[in-house]
């Protein structure tokens, strides 16, 4: 019976590392500013917002949520070419087709408000309850706190894969490599190691006995992550800028 | 190579010797002074008067001495007590309660220990109190109370002791009682017989009127709280029956002659957190309660009247009336009952009873004999300083008692300051009660803590020990290239948990961080395995799999101490009362998981003697007749372990049995445990006999026909073993195992690599061993299955079987990462490839039974081991052993002095101790079968 397993497994391909260049910002000036103003705005909102979290998690977090949204899509509307801008292979694109508009603005604008709202769309529907889930096998409560768990899965969607979806679109080959981790380093990308590392290292505080009342579920998750954002997308833009993971 | 192996060799026998080091230096055994003590020549006859040297009459002549086992202090004093008689003597003023603070650990013999003294009990007799021995831990050569009762002169002779209840006593002091019968708390879930076997002794005791003092303990209490918590709807109709016995016995001191004369106390010997548990600091646990009771105690209570119920001093603590040290009751009794305080006394006489004795110099001499007696233990460690018993000028005391800052003195100066401050008020008549009392307080708070002082000098050789046993297993290591997913975590895993062992924190919450990092590592593992091989139905990857089969086994107990109590499968309510037939199937499903496994192994042991098909094969697969045969023989086995682990649930937790009635229960319950235990190990054994015996014989025939093939040794005696570890796992435990299995399924299904595997068991042995319900608390180890098949007690035999069933599952894994290690795991079948050539298949078919068969051979070549990845698991687990050691150490040097509790530095050390035998005898027990 486990030999099925193992024929299926010798059928599967084995994924190359991606040969695709890291994503570059675009290159103006508005966006060579925000990509470094961003990270500093999406921490502070959640500086803002901490003590409300910490006394009402679930409000708090709902509340954020778009604000949230609004930062990360103009972020990537600014300073990240949408997706088919940037050098990858284009194999199908299921769902997305690139309009042939008549005016140069109305098409720069098409091209990037499509991708826009398809990201937000699929990390609402597909990043959002796949990250709760992995949140819940992790060791988020069942039985209580669903929305804390539900959101907090969100605000890490939305940190991580929303520019993801913008600057890679939907092609299954990439994001295979994404899961991989076959992709070179780059803000984007970056930012999604970032976050999702740090929502794993916040759970180090939790069961320490320093009676703090921010050690509840889910805050320190949630500042681990978006702390891991600012870091992986700072690091993935500079230092290790281009580079892949690796073992040889 | 022999480098190699020599360094390992070191390094494991040094391991051994580390903890031992640091053990004794942690926990040093304290001598104690011999002999009793005896009444001697006090001088200040000016004070005293002339020629008293008789002590001042005793106010009692008997003792009753009632023990009930976690009596919180609540359950006496609080509103909500069932104990309405005894609240009514405090009222009458014919009882005296207190809180008697009991220092951790809070478990019966150190604090039977620190009652009968009045010395506080060291660390060993912790492990002492689970190793039970007969000869280390006695009180016999001590002097305690009891010893000063049955040494004086009464007026019929010496004094004679009885006891009834907990056999603890009898076996702290041998051949003291004249009649005795002890209990045992064999199952917790008996709440009524082990008291009623106390109870139907008290009335024809109390028509006796041989003996001195009577001693009673009660454990059915603490077999609730155990059981079902200080809530429990037992606990009121307990209290109630305590209730009734002190009033049976109250009665009779009012109305027979023979006991009018009769101090009656009652006490507990520790209390009980919320969970019902103890053994730990909480204030639930330390504080139990304390009532002296006779009639004749109105002449010290008269001029204090106390309510009762009371609230306690802080909402939601235990504190009671005055709080007093369980030591004081030793001092006290003597006082009362007129012998000498015992000699390792560091307990206070009891101001409240000094109303007694009417004479001002009776009153003083009492209290000095007390306070010289705890003089000698004082001045036995600090010697350098002078405690005489005349006034000495600060020039022959050699430093300034008085000044501007007190502060500058050290302890032991203090404590000399405070004596003779005594003495001059013995020579000029001051406030003398005041500055004795003051006294004794301090000298009792700087030996107490001195009680758990600590060999540094040890610690230090302890660590510096563990440090070079890591230093030894990294040089065995191979080289560090290509830098593996694998050896990156292990060392990221290492050092975060070296780190997390300074926040002390993590000590009780340990198991989050295993849970945590084994999370992270079945993720790592399947982004890894992804980018190897894509695999299309990626949510069905086996590593995703597996972290789903932790997300269940780490919610299966709650263990530790932040979230103590809260919600978990086991006692969400799914497997109690009717539903316990849930819990059953899975138990069911288990052990027929290993009926099918281990009739598997007999069938090809069966089959190696068939002749017909040996003629054409090298390898004898088993033929479905085997199979039959095999079922057959081992199913009697594994119905025997089933129906003993019924049988001893009926009794130990009949509430997960409820659900199965019928005919079948009544018949298992009256079944005899001791036998089915013994059957089920003997059938093991036998069966580990006969299939060792078959893969001897199919090896040889191997070799004769110098062909090559696999042996199975390793599985079966895994399967084995998993079966003798069901049997020594508590029910509601049991399916966890059934989870374990598929988890060891999912990661065969992984290529892992050896540093892989090695990382993945040690990590699952951690997690398995909280999983089970375990944790760093010494009150969490669990003895119900300590006794299978033991009719009488054997420390090795005992010893072997707690620690069996309490490390259950990092035995299972360090077990199953060798069978991985090895690829036992993996689906095997034995294929020639000789054959492959010839036969005309299609192409994508042969190749990939040809990898097939390649993996075969490797897996064999691994395993008939060139040593390298052997040397690198042992390599890896010693280093990981020692590093442990060597963090935990360190951090209890560094933490030692804020430990303001040494408990918790005990569990830091338990945790020492627990890792050089859990894991450490995991990685030891490699395959040599292999």
């Amino acid at each position: 019976m486990a030999s099925t397993t193992v024929i299926n497994a010798n059928a599967t391909s084995k994924l190359q590392p991606s040969t695709a260049a890291p994503i570059e910002p675009l290159k103006n000036d508005a966006a060579r500013l925000y990509t470094h103003i961003h990270p500093i705005l999406v921490l502070s909102l959640y500086a803002f917002k901490f003590p409300a979290l910490v006394a009402d998690p679930v409000s708090t977090l709902l509340g954020t949520l778009a604000p949230l949204a609004v930062l990360q899509i103009a972020f990537v509307a600014v300073c990240m070419p949408p997706t088919g801008g940037a050098p990858t292979i284009k194999k199908q694109k299921p769902g997305e087709k690139k309009p042939k508009g008549p005016g140069q603005l109305e098409q720069r604008l098409n091209s990037k408000i499509v991708p826009a709202f398809l990201s937000l769309l699929l990390t609402a529907i597909a990043a959002t309850p796949l990250l709760t889930t992995t949140l819940v096998l992790f060791g988020a409560p069942v039985s209580t706190h669903h929305l804390h768990t539900l959101l907090c899965g969100a605000h890490i969607a939305i940190l991580s894969t929303l520019p993801l979806v913008y600057v890679h679109g939907v092609n299954g080959e990439t994001w295979r490599q994404i899961v991989a981790l076959l992709l070179p380093m780059d803000e984007v990308y970056g930012g999604l190691i970032g976050t999702v590392l740090g929502a794993w290292l916040g759970a180090v505080p939790i069961p320490l006995d320093w009676d703090r009342e921010w050690q509840k579920w889910p805050v320190t998750i949630v500042t681990g992550a978006y702390i891991g954002y600012a870091v992986g997308k700072l690091l993935g833009g500079t230092l290790l800028k281009g580079k892949k993971i690796m073992f040889d | 190579m022999a480098l190699r192996t020599i360094l390992l060799t070191v390094a494991n026998l040094l391991i051994p010797v580390a903890i031992l080091v640091f053990a004794t230096g942690f926990f040093p055994y304290k001598p104690f002074m011999p002999g009793l003590a005896e009444y001697e020549e006090l001088g200040w006859d000016n004070v005293l008067g002339q020629g008293w040297q008789q002590p001042p009459e005793a106010p009692f002549d008997k003792l009753i001495f009632m023990v009930v086992d976690a009596l919180r202090s609540d359950f006496v004093y609080g509103e909500e007590s069932g104990m309405s008689f005894v609240q009514s003597l405090i009222r009458d003023g014919t009882a005296l309660p207190f809180t008697a603070h009991a220092t951790s650990p809070t478990i019966t013999m150190p604090r039977v220990k620190a009652i009968t003294t009045g010395s506080i009990p060291s660390f060993v007799d912790v492990i002492l109190n689970f190793a039970e021995s007969d000869t280390t831990s006695t009180l016999a050569t001590q002097d305690t109370w009891l010893a000063q009762i049955k040494a004086k002169d009464f007026d019929d002779g010496k004094g004679k002791l009885v006891m009834y209840g907990d056999d603890t006593w009898l076996k702290l002091f041998p051949n003291f009682f004249e009649r005795a019968d002890g209990t045992t708390s064999f199952f917790v879930s008996d709440f009524t017989e082990v008291d009623n076997n106390v109870t139907r002794h008290v009335p024809s005791e109390l028509l006796n009127s041989d003996w001195d003092a009577m001693i009673m303990h009660y454990l059915g209490l603490d077999h609730i709280g155990h059981k079902a918590g200080p809530k429990s709807p037992n606990m009121i109709p307990k209290q109630k029956e305590m209730d009734d016995i002190v009033r049976d016995i109250y009665n009779a001191i009012e109305n027979e002659d023979h006991l009018s004369n009769t101090l009656f106390v009652m006490c507990g010997d520790h209390g009980m957190n919320d969970g019902g548990n103890h053994g730990g600091s909480s204030p639930g646990e330390t504080s139990p309660a304390l009532v002296f009771m006779s009639p004749k105690l109105t002449k010290v209570t008269k001029n204090i009247k106390r309510e009762s119920p009371v609230q306690p001093k802080n909402e939601g603590e235990f504190e009671y009336y005055r709080m007093v040290e369980q030591s004081d009751i030793a001092p006290t009794l003597a006082g009362l009952l007129g012998f000498p305080v015992p000699r390792n006394n560091l307990g206070v006489f009891l101001e409240e009873f000094i109303g007694f004795w009417d004479k001002s110099s009776d009153r003083v001499q009492l209290l000095y004999r007390n306070a010289k007696q705890m003089k000698k233990i004082v001045e036995a460690k600090y010697t350098s300083l002078r405690f005489d018993e005349t006034v000495l000028e600060s020039k022959e005391m050699g430093f300034e008692c008085s000044g501007p800052d007190a502060s500058h003195l050290t302890d032991g100066q203090a404590l000399a300051c405070l004596w003779h401050s005594v003495v001059d008020t013995m020579e000029v008549k001051g406030d003398f009660v005041h500055h004795i009392y003051k006294f004794m307080r301090e000298a009792q708070k700087t030996m107490s803590g001195a009680a758990s002082n600590y060999d540094v000098a040890r610690l230090f050789v302890g660590t510096a020990l563990a440090s070079i046993i890591c230093g030894l297993s990294y040089f065995t290591l191979p080289s560090f290239r290509p830098v593996t997913p694998a050896g990156i975590y292990y060392t990221l895993t290492l050092v975060l948990y070296a780190i997390l062992m300074f926040a002390s924190s993590y000590v009780e919450e340990e198991h989050n961080f295993w849970y945590w990092a084994t999370s992270g590592w079945f993720m790592c593992l399947f982004f890894n395995n992804m980018r190897k091989d894509w695999y299309s139905k990626w949510i069905f990857h086996p590593a995703i799999m597996a972290l789903a089969a932790h997300r269940v086994i780490r919610r299966w107990n709650q263990t530790g101490q932040k979230y103590a109590g809260a919600d978990d499968i086991v006692n969400s309510g799914i497997f109690h009362g009717g539903n316990s037939f849930v819990l059953w199937a899975l138990i069911g499903a288990t052990y027929m998981d290993i009926t099918i496994r281990l009739s598997r192994h007999v069938a090809r042991s069966i089959a190696t003697f068939d002749q017909e098909q040996k003629v054409r094969n090298v390898e004898v697969e088993s033929t479905d007749q085997n199979r039959m045969v095999g079922t057959i023989a081992v199913l009697p086995l594994c119905g025997t372990a089933f129906v003993f682990k019924l049988a001893f649930t009926a009794k130990d937790a009949p509430e997960l049995t409820n659900g199965i009635t019928g005919s079948m229960m009544e018949w298992v319950v009256t079944l005899d445990l001791i036998g089915l235990a013994r059957m089920v190990f003997g059938g093991l054994l036998l069966s580990g006999s006969w299939i060792t015996f078959a893969e001897w014989y199919r090896s040889k025939w191997r070799a004769k026909r110098g062909a090559q093939g696999n042996g199975d040794l390793a599985v079966a005696f895994f399967d084995l073993t998993t079966l003798f570890l069901l049997t020594q796992t508590k029910a509601q435990n049991i399916p966890l195992y059934l989870l374990f299995r598929l988890q060891f399924f999912f990661l065969t299904l992984l290529d892992l690599t050896p540093t892989a595997v090695t990382l993945t068991t040690l990590l699952l042995t951690q997690t398995s061993f909280f999983a089970l319900g375990n944790s760093n608390a010494i009150s969490s180890i669990d003895l119900s299955n300590s006794y299978n098949g033991i009719s009488d007690y054997s420390v090795l035999a005992v010893g072997l079987l707690v620690f069996l069933s309490n490390w259950a599952g990092p035995v299972y894994w360090s077990l199953a990462g060798i069978l991985l290690l090895g690829s036992h795991g993996r689906p095997q079948r034995y294929i020639n490839t000789s054959e492959l050539h010839v036969a005309d298949w299609i192409v994508k078919e042969r190749e990939f039974l040809n990898q097939m068969a390649r993996k075969e051979e490797k897996s064999r070549e691994v395993r008939r081991g060139a040593g390298g990845e052997w040397a690198r698991h042992v390599g890896l687990m010693t280093l990981w052993t020692g590093g442990m050691l060597a963090a935990v150490m360190a951090a209890c040097m560094c933490l030692v002095r804020s430990f303001f509790l040494p408990w918790r530095g005990g569990l830091h050390g338990m945790r020492g101790l627990r890792w050089g035998l859990g894991v450490w005898c995991g990685g030891w027990a490699r395959g040599d079968f292999c």
